[in-house]
């Protein structure tokens, strides 16, 4: 085991992938404009967070100069992040209006969702560099994102599609799989990022209902995730789409092994009600979910982390995910535990690398 | 022996204000709280965030079930990444206080110097790195004087 090194790679594979950077804009207007005529007046609308999260939801350090949004500076994010720890590629999971798509018209939502990629594209893929991005989808109108993931998705440096980890239905119901199919066809893995859980009109925040504060929300982060993968895999969209990948955001991962082990062991007795299944259904965990580190867990003991993660065999499951510039960033150097090397290759650049099929040097890749 | 840095007049740091400085090489944040300077590392023991750009806050202590009390305002630095509170006398981390500390320097008001601070001072005995203190027996921080003289903030370190 090494210590972790964090540096440029210019004239090799990416030594760095951040799967968890949300970009936002300085001002609405910039997103406004992308919006149809009737929503222009209405402007954006989201539910807002239930809890009152006493460290603050955003880095105080990464306000930039000007004091407009973390996240909205292009040169304070490359100089306090992705240049500090020489990040080679920054995927973009867009900004907390991922809320917009807990909201009940669902035509609005989807414009809304449509308005903010166009800004995302032309605001920061446009940028190339490092930066890479994801399409949000609003779930309740599913054919009219399949209809935007083929156009939209199109864009070289558009390498996902990002949903929210509630919605009003467990994703495996095959209202959703006209999205699915459209991603599986470009090729692009879908995210699924918490943050809607409880809102709008989403299920409750936790399977106990709705609790008092932030911290119950937030420790919880990881059912919600388990509630959403049982369904994919039940409802055989995993067997049914065999190319189609899916990323779980910032869910924590040391439940992953629990998870994969109470399927399995459930599908030897109950098999019968999901036959789309032709294997153990961990096993399409395995191959078709990647999980991302943030927010990594930290036991008092990092060995005990890392026999987790070789249970879930993470050197082929896992990748490095900071959620700057929110609260609970994770620092590329001191927040994952000393891992064998070649976990430690596949975790921090080359699962990501290979999943959204990264070319190893950032320039080559079109920004048009 | 501690090397001494004159960091502003007291007059520029009043009252429930801070400002962070580099002292030979060392980020350091320099606070006025109710009066008192106080300097701690800016470098979080936990993830070496830059610990002094937090908020400045107080915290909660609980009498019974459903009772919260407001206590120590102004007296909590709350990390600007993962919000853990330190109390900024001491270092002492609000969470477990013997083990988790950020590191603290001795600050004074004095008369200025008339000579200019040493900027050859030697702050090699300060390790550049932080111990959320998960595997040690005793505090990984030493404490250091800072005082005000003259009406000049002075940290020593």
């Amino acid at each position: 085991m090494t210590r972790r090194r964090t540096q440029r790679s210019t004239d090799g594979a990416p030594t760095l992938i951040d799967c968890d950077i949300h970009q936002r804009w300085k001002d609405e207007s910039e997103v406004i404009q992308y919006l149809p005529d009737q929503y222009k007046d209405r402007g954006l609308q989201a539910p807002e967070i239930l809890y009152d999260n006493v460290a603050e939801f955003s880095r105080r350090d990464a306000i930039p100069d000007d004091g407009s949004n973390p996240g909205s500076d292009i040169p304070k994010m490359k100089d306090q992040h992705l240049d500090e720890f020489g990040v080679d590629y920054a995927i973009l999971t867009g900004n907390s209006y991922l809320n917009l798509t807990a909201l009940p018209n669902d035509d609005y939502a989807a414009e809304l969702a449509v308005a903010s990629n166009k800004w995302a594209i032309d605001r920061w893929l446009s940028e190339g560099g490092p930066f890479v991005g994801s399409l949000l989808a609003a779930p309740q109108k599913p054919k009219r994102m399949a209809e935007m993931i083929r156009n939209l998705g199109q864009h070289p440096r558009v390498v996902q599609v990002v949903m929210p980890m509630a919605a009003q239905l467990p994703y495996g119901h095959e209202y959703y799989w006209p999205m699915y199919e459209a991603a599986e066809e470009m090729g692009l893995p879908i995210a699924l990022h918490p943050y809607t859980e409880g809102h709008g009109v989403t299920r409750p925040p936790t399977g106990a209902g709705y609790p008092r504060t932030y911290f119950e929300w937030h420790t919880l982060l990881g059912t919600y995730a388990m509630g959403q993968l049982v369904s994919l895999v039940a409802e055989g969209v995993l067997p049914s789409f065999p190319d189609l990948d899916f990323v779980v955001v910032e869910g924590g991962l040391s439940w992953v092994p629990h998870f994969l082990w109470r399927m399995d062991k459930d599908w030897k007795a109950l098999r019968a009600q999901v036959p789309y299944l032709e294997k153990p259904p961990s096993e399409y965990v395995k191959d078709q979910v990647r999980f991302t580190t943030q927010p990594i867990e930290e036991p008092d003991d990092p060995q005990h982390l890392l026999q987790i993660l070789e249970m879930m065999n993470a050197s082929e499951t896992v990748m490095f995910a900071s959620d700057y510039p929110h609260w609970d960033t994770d620092s590329p150097l001191y927040a994952i535990p000393p891992m064998p090397e070649e976990m430690e290759a596949g975790v921090m650049a080359g699962n990501a690398q290979e999943l959204y099929g990264l070319p190893d040097d950032p320039a080559s890749l079109p920004a048009k | 022996m501690k090397k001494r840095f004159e960091v502003c007049p007291a007059a520029e740091l009043p009252p429930g204000e801070r400002t962070i400085t580099d002292l030979n090489g060392i980020s350091v944040g320099v606070f006025n709280v109710d009066g008192e300077y106080y300097a701690l590392k800016n470098d979080c023991p936990h993830q070496r965030a830059p610990l002094c750009m937090g908020k400045v806050t107080g915290t909660t202590s609980v009498e019974h079930t459903g009772a919260i009390n407001w206590e120590d305002n102004g007296h909590i630095l709350r990390c600007p990444w993962h919000g853990w509170e330190f109390d900024i006398e001491t270092g002492r981390s609000v969470f477990n206080p013997n083990k988790v500390r950020a590191r603290s320097f001795e600050t004074t008001v004095e008369p200025a110097d008339e000579e200019p601070t040493e900027s050859e001072a030697d702050c090699s005995s300060i390790p550049d790195e932080c111990d959320c203190g998960s595997s040690a027996d005793e505090p990984p921080v030493a404490t250091y004087d800072v005082t005000v003289e003259d009406e000049m903030v002075v940290v020593y370190l």
